[in-house]
């Protein structure tokens, strides 16, 4: 016990001293505080810019042969495009066309009848929507002087129009939409995380092998507590890094609530029940654990660093193969599929499983406590056995074994 | 303290490693451990310092079964290295806290054997900016710095220079002085002979031969003469397939029994120009050949 604390210190210390792991995280809660600060600071420059005297404006043509619905659609145009000087050209169409090309104008359209148009621009952008609005103007103006026409006067057509509907849903179990976008947060965080340190604890223990610290080490300290040590260091630093950015996330957040203003997703975000974020902690930390004494324990049969990367796959792909079905659920909106609800308790698939259906659906509380009496046996079970792998791998020099050989090698331990 | 590995069995899956292994190695003397590459040295060192256990047999002290928690053991690999990218320090007080120290002592004990190497000027320093002789007394400090009971050295001198190696051999008797274990395992016989009181040769996991060396040495069989003369081509005309030639030149005579010494010594005397002829005594290095490998010639 007294070892196990040793290791884990020197571990941790290797994290803190770490100039790569220190220089990323502190350049991910700078970004993540940018990132909260945005609204703020573009509030700033918009303020500034409308205190400006306001630049010219583009110009936007309008040509029509009618010279009654010219003026119309220049008051309703001139409405819908604040971002435009609208006006009414009498020209032909090669003088517009030429004024649009040498950039004296931004835009024209052309009608050729009260129900069709010609858009002219000189380049088309990505993001233009004008003729979408265009179209609900002109087709609004179209029933409107329809409806007129056949008797309506302008106030009861106009009714017509703009009818509200009213509408409430009275929701009895989770709000999907509300929940996808933190489910969705989690779900990858806890993909990001569990790859990135279960490489870091393969990198570790494949590091001290191939530089033979380990013929000291293994005569000096039990296994056990040296996978313990290691895994359990890497699961604090995880934790104290991820905890740095969602803190500073928060923090910063909550500082810039009032510019943040109503935006659905960034509130849902924010919002997470405190009971969820309970499930969260611990199927973060079980899902961690597993799969880093996964790594560590095929890592500990590696002689060469290079070798790494091939021997971690099959733990990859199966991870992997987890994400996938709970992406592919979360996204069809079905979480509680059989595929799904099988994988909510297999060990190795729970943590993310059994997490979204919890977030996004209603789990009766004995599915939660079976899945996560199962996940925290197998993990315990796992750090028994990586421990017992680790001692006969690490002293095994030579071609990287094969999965099957790791399976004799256990029934040896 | 008495060392005692009695009838120790291992197997790795299929493979049967080590054969009854016994040896027996006492404190305040200097044990070596010999065989050929892959013969179970190194396995029959991580059974006594506990890495594996054995399928069978016992490691006794004093005739009761080893505590691990009461006997320290230090213990240089023959793969050496630590963690190239760690402060030497750092790394050193890690290793003896790992044995039990308290991290005052720690840093104590592992100050005064940097001292002693004369490596203080390195202290802070990353292990990877040293040399690889100077890696290697750093090295040494992890056996050494918890004082442990029993000092295993596995080919210690290896890579050494002749100045680096007296420091070394000079520690290695303090250490036999101050009445520890030291186990020896190397292939530099002459290191062996100049520190070893006993020795046990393994041969394909089985011992071939253990004990005294002195005792092993007068054991074997007094039935060759050595002889020096220069009148080697007669002789070897006259005895015939008995007469081998040494390296060093001189000649040497198989007896068909060893009594016939004296019949044999006054033929020589009378017949020949002699200058020298003894019974031939053999080197560990004679021993370790005979012992450890009929392949051993042709490596």
């Amino acid at each position: 016990m007294k070892q196990f604390g040793k290791i884990l210190k020197f571990e941790l210390a290797s994290y803190v001293k770490n100039k790569a792991f220190v220089g990323i995280t502190l350049f991910l809660v700078l970004a993540i505080t940018v990132v909260m600060f945005f609204p703020r600071i573009s509030t700033l420059f918009r303020e500034e810019s409308t205190d400006a005297p306001s630049g010219e404006l583009a110009v936007m043509l309008i040509s029509t042969d009618d010279a009654a619905q010219a003026e119309a659609l220049k008051t309703a145009f001139a409405g819908a495009f604040t971002d435009y000087s609208v006006q009414v050209s009498t020209e032909d169409l090669d003088q517009i066309k030429n004024k649009i090309t040498s950039g004296e104008v931004e835009c024209a359209f052309v009608m050729t009848s009260p129900a069709s148009f010609t858009y002219y621009v000189n380049n088309l952008s990505m993001y233009d929507v004008n003729t979408e609005i265009a179209s609900e103007i002109l087709r609004q103006s179209y029933q409107m002087s329809f409806m007129m026409g056949s008797g309506m006067s302008a106030e009861e057509a106009a009714g017509v129009m703009n009818v509200q509907i009213d509408g409430t849903v009275e929701n009895l179990g989770k709000d999907q939409m509300q929940n996808f976008f933190y489910t969705y947060i989690m779900i990858f965080a806890l993909y990001m995380v569990i790859l990135l340190y279960g490489q870091m604890v393969a990198m570790s223990v494949a590091t001290e092998k191939s530089s033979r610290a380990m013929e000291v080490l293994i005569t000096s300290a039990k296994p056990i507590s040296m996978m313990f040590g290691k895994v359990l260091a890497s699961c604090i630093a995880g934790l104290v890094q991820i905890s740095a950015i969602f803190g500073s996330a928060l923090l910063f957040y909550n500082v810039n609530k009032s510019y943040w203003g109503d935006n659905m997703i960034i509130d849902s975000i924010f919002n997470i029940p405190p009971e969820l974020l309970v499930y969260m902690l611990v199927f973060f930390l079980l899902g961690f654990l597993i799969y880093a004494f996964l790594f560590g324990a095929i890592s500990s049969t590696v002689s060469k660093l290079e070798d790494i990367n091939t021997a971690v796959q099959p733990i990859t792909y199966l991870f992997v193969f987890g994400f996938i079905v709970v992406m592919i659920s979360m996204s069809s909106g079905d979480v509680d599929s059989t595929l799904m609800t099988v994988c909510s308790y297999i060990p190795f698939t729970s943590p993310m499983a059994m997490f979204t259906r919890i977030a996004m659906s209603t789990v009766a509380w004995y599915e939660i406590a079976a899945s996560i009496a199962i996940l925290v046996g197998s993990t315990v079970a796992v750090g028994i056995l990586a421990a017992k792998i680790y001692r006969m791998g690490v002293l095994m020099y030579g071609n990287a074994p094969k999965l099957k050989d790791v399976i004799k090698m256990l029934k040896k331990a | 303290m008495i060392l005692e590995l009695k009838n120790i069995e291992k197997s790795f899956g299929e493979k049967k490693v080590l054969t009854g292994v016994s040896f027996t190695a006492e404190g305040g003397k200097a044990f070596g451990l010999l065989g050929r590459n892959g013969a179970g040295k190194t396995t029959s060192i991580r059974i006594l310092m506990n890495v594996f256990p054995a399928n069978s047999g016992e490691v006794l002290i004093d005739g009761k079964p080893i505590d691990y928690n009461k006997v320290g053991i230090g213990y240089l690999p023959e793969e050496r290295g630590l963690y190239p990218k760690k402060k030497i320090i750092e790394q050193l007080t890690y290793f003896a806290e790992l044995k039990g120290m308290s991290k005052k002592d720690a840093v104590k004990a592992v100050d005064y054997w940097l001292g002693r190497l004369g490596m203080t000027e390195y202290r802070n320093k990353r292990l990877d900016t040293l040399s690889k002789g100077n890696q290697q007394k750093i090295q040494l400090v992890t056996a050494l710095a918890h004082d442990p009971d029993i000092v295993i050295l596995d080919e210690p001198f290896s890579g050494l220079d002749p100045v680096n190696a007296m420091l070394l051999k000079n520690i290695v008797k303090e250490q036999i002085e101050k009445g520890k274990i030291v186990l020896f395992s190397s292939h530099q016989m002459s290191y062996i002979e100049e520190f070893c009181d006993s020795i046990a040769i393994i041969k394909d996991g089985v011992i071939a031969i253990s004990g005294d060396l002195h005792d092993i040495k007068r054991d074997y069989p007094r039935d060759r003469l050595l002889v020096r003369t220069e009148d080697t081509g007669k002789i070897i005309a006259d005895f015939g397939s008995v007469c081998t030639k040494t390296d060093g030149g001189d000649l040497l005579i198989r007896l068909s029994d060893p009594s016939e010494k004296k019949a044999v010594m006054t033929r020589l005397v009378e017949n020949y120009d002699i200058d020298e002829v003894k019974v031939f005594e053999p080197s560990l290095n004679d021993i370790f050949v005979e012992y450890a490998g009929d392949a051993a010639k042709e490596d």
